[in-house]
């Protein structure tokens, strides 16, 4: 579904993505993990168009991507939920789940609304919010909400920044059913994720990013079997691979 | 005489709230203050004259084309000033904005500048200019209009962005554009759209105002200025904000120049802004971040 390779991304002067490739097969959950400012959130954000790279190739169903824009992507059903719950809390939730389907044309309404009515039945808080401000959401709901959103864009591959950041650990369960419910529908998930215990928990393959490079990939359920990899890669003080606690992190 | 005041207060805290909307709606979506739209609001003025003094099209169609312009004017600046420079530092920004204010002054001066010899020109009156009056107070049938031009333009303003798609996409883009992007929403067409109808509205309060006072290609940097104080006044970014500050404005001018000196009119609301920011420096309806990063 999606192949990067041999990609390099930079801020003004410094190299801060190098040589990555990785691979996402279709229909798979692909892990990217990595303490704070491996990079992560710069790989995502160059597969949605917000950076462009300076060197490397990204290919989409066998169609490699040039110089896009990010709307572009968004048509190519490769759909951010970014990380730290970016809805637009000064608008309803309604009206934010309708804006995630702004690339479809108005004549979708009846499809658009049964998409919404969708994303009603897997998160019934947000039916039951619908009419209110986003901002009033709790910090899970507001995660909700930025899924929600991103569905309604009718995406194939997802791809979900540290969904699980910052939440409770009864909300870090609800966020693993759902992604694994997402994956049953068939969704294709990049999943970047700091909390070895959800990504050890959906996902098949994982990618280990540390200083902008790939330094390890790994089958799922190894990963939390092996503490001492996680200890030296992910950098925390975590004993038990099998914790759901995200490991500290800054803003 | 109070009544008489207030009631001219109100008419052209009017107009100063609509430059006011203007100027919350392009720094609300930029993060930029629209140093030229006082000119955009003179340039609208001088579509209006064109079509309504020179051409003998009615005052009403004359106000419609002058939006229609306004408008295409907007996107103009946007794609001459704006679009180009939209990665640049804000202080880059304000010199491109004064510059382009610059420019559509010369142009104007150039056009309509020497029409009836001066720099000014008189905007005739739209209708029967004599005063008419409602209860115990005389209203000026220009001031009934420049009232219930502003309520429509108000209304129709915020209908179009509760219930519309690309109002509702501005507002996304205006409280975060990154989540904007990753939503597919073309977010510098909204600019362009923003720009677009900042300008309209200027352009539609240059064309109440017009017969009331004389156009020339200066009058815009006082406009600016008011509407500038009535945002500052009203809380920057705020848009009900922008209409209470407008009102405010033009209310506090009115009853400065009438009970203490007519010098004080222009002065009167600034004095004001300065105790209400030295109490409440987020303005009435402020709030401190406006914009998330
Ligand atoms: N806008 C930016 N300008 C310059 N450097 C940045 C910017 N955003 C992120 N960085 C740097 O890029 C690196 C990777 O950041 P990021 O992709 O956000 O990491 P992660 O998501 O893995 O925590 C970090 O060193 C960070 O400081
Ligand atoms: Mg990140």
């Amino acid at each position: 579904m999606l192949q990067i390779e041999h990609l390099s991304v930079w801020y003004d002067v410094t190299e801060v993505i190098r040589d990555v490739s990785l691979e996402v097969p279709s229909n798979s959950i692909v892990a990217l993990m990595g303490g704070n400012g491996a990079g992560k959130s710069t790989i995502l954000n160059t597969l949605s168009g917000l950076l462009q790279p300076r060197h490397g190739t990204i290919t989409i169903d066998d169609i490699p991507m040039a110089n896009f824009h990010p709307q572009d992507m968004v048509k190519a059903g490769v759909v951010q939920v970014p990380q730290g719950r970016f809805v637009w809390p000064g608008m309803s939730v309604q009206d934010n789940l309708l804006l995630g389907a702004s690339i479809r044309s108005r004549k979708e309404k009846h499809a658009i609304r049964k998409d919404m009515d969708d994303v009603f039945q897997m998160f019934p808080i947000l039916h039951e919010r619908r009419k209110g401000l986003a901002a009033n959401l709790s910090g899970g709901e507001q995660q909700m909400l930025a899924i929600g959103r991103a569905l309604m864009a009718r995406p194939r591959l997802l791809l979900m920044d540290e969904p699980s950041h910052g939440l409770s650990p009864l909300m870090v369960e609800k966020m693993v059913v759902a992604i694994r419910q997402l994956h049953e529908r068939g969704l294709t998930i990049l999943l970047v994720e700091q909390n070895v215990g959800v990504a050890a928990a959906v996902s098949e393959h994982a990618y280990i990013l540390a200083n902008g490079e790939i330094e390890f990939s790994a089958v799922g359920s190894t990963l939390a079997d092996n503490p001492d990899i996680l200890r030296s890669y992910l950098g925390g003080s975590r004993d038990d691979g099998s914790s759901m606690e995200p490991p500290s992190t800054g803003a | 005489m109070l009544a008489y005041l207030l009631m001219s207060g109100i008419a052209t805290g009017a107009l100063y709230a609509m430059m006011a909307i203007g100027l919350v709606l392009v720094y609300r979506s930029t993060g930029h203050i629209n140093f030229s739209h006082g000119e955009l609001f003179m340039f609208g003025g001088f579509i209006a004259y064109t079509f309504f003094v020179i051409l003998g099209v009615p005052y009403f169609l004359s106000l419609i084309l002058a939006v229609i312009g306004g408008f295409v004017l907007g996107i103009l600046s946007d794609r001459a000033v704006y679009r180009p420079l939209i990665k640049a530092p804000p202080l880059t920004m304000v010199l491109a904005t004064v510059g382009f204010s610059f420019f559509l002054k010369g142009i104007a001066r150039y056009f309509w500048g020497s029409m009836e010899g001066g720099d000014y020109v008189a905007f005739p009156a739209a209708m029967d200019p004599s005063p008419i009056p409602i209860g115990s107070i005389m209203v000026f049938p220009q001031q009934l209009l420049i009232l219930a031009g502003a309520i429509v333009f108000v209304v129709g303003f915020t209908i179009f962005f509760r219930m519309t798609r690309a109002g509702k996409m501005m507002q996304a883009t205006s409280e975060n554009p990154t989540a904007a992007y990753l939503s597919g929403i073309r977010v510098e067409r909204v600019y362009t759209l923003t720009w677009g109808a900042g300008s309209a509205i200027a352009a539609a309060a240059a064309v109440l105002m017009a017969p009331m006072t004389l156009l020339s290609p200066d009058v815009g940097f006082q406009l600016l200025l008011k509407a500038f104080a009535a945002t500052v006044l009203g809380g920057l970014g705020s848009m009900p904000g922008a209409i209470v500050g407008g009102l405010l404005v033009g209310i506090l001018e009115s009853l400065g120049g009438g009970y203490v000196h007519s010098g004080v009119q222009d002065v009167s609301a600034f004095i004001v802004i300065i105790i209400v920011l030295i109490l409440r420096p987020a303005g009435i309806f402020g709030v401190r971040n406006i914009r998330d990063t």
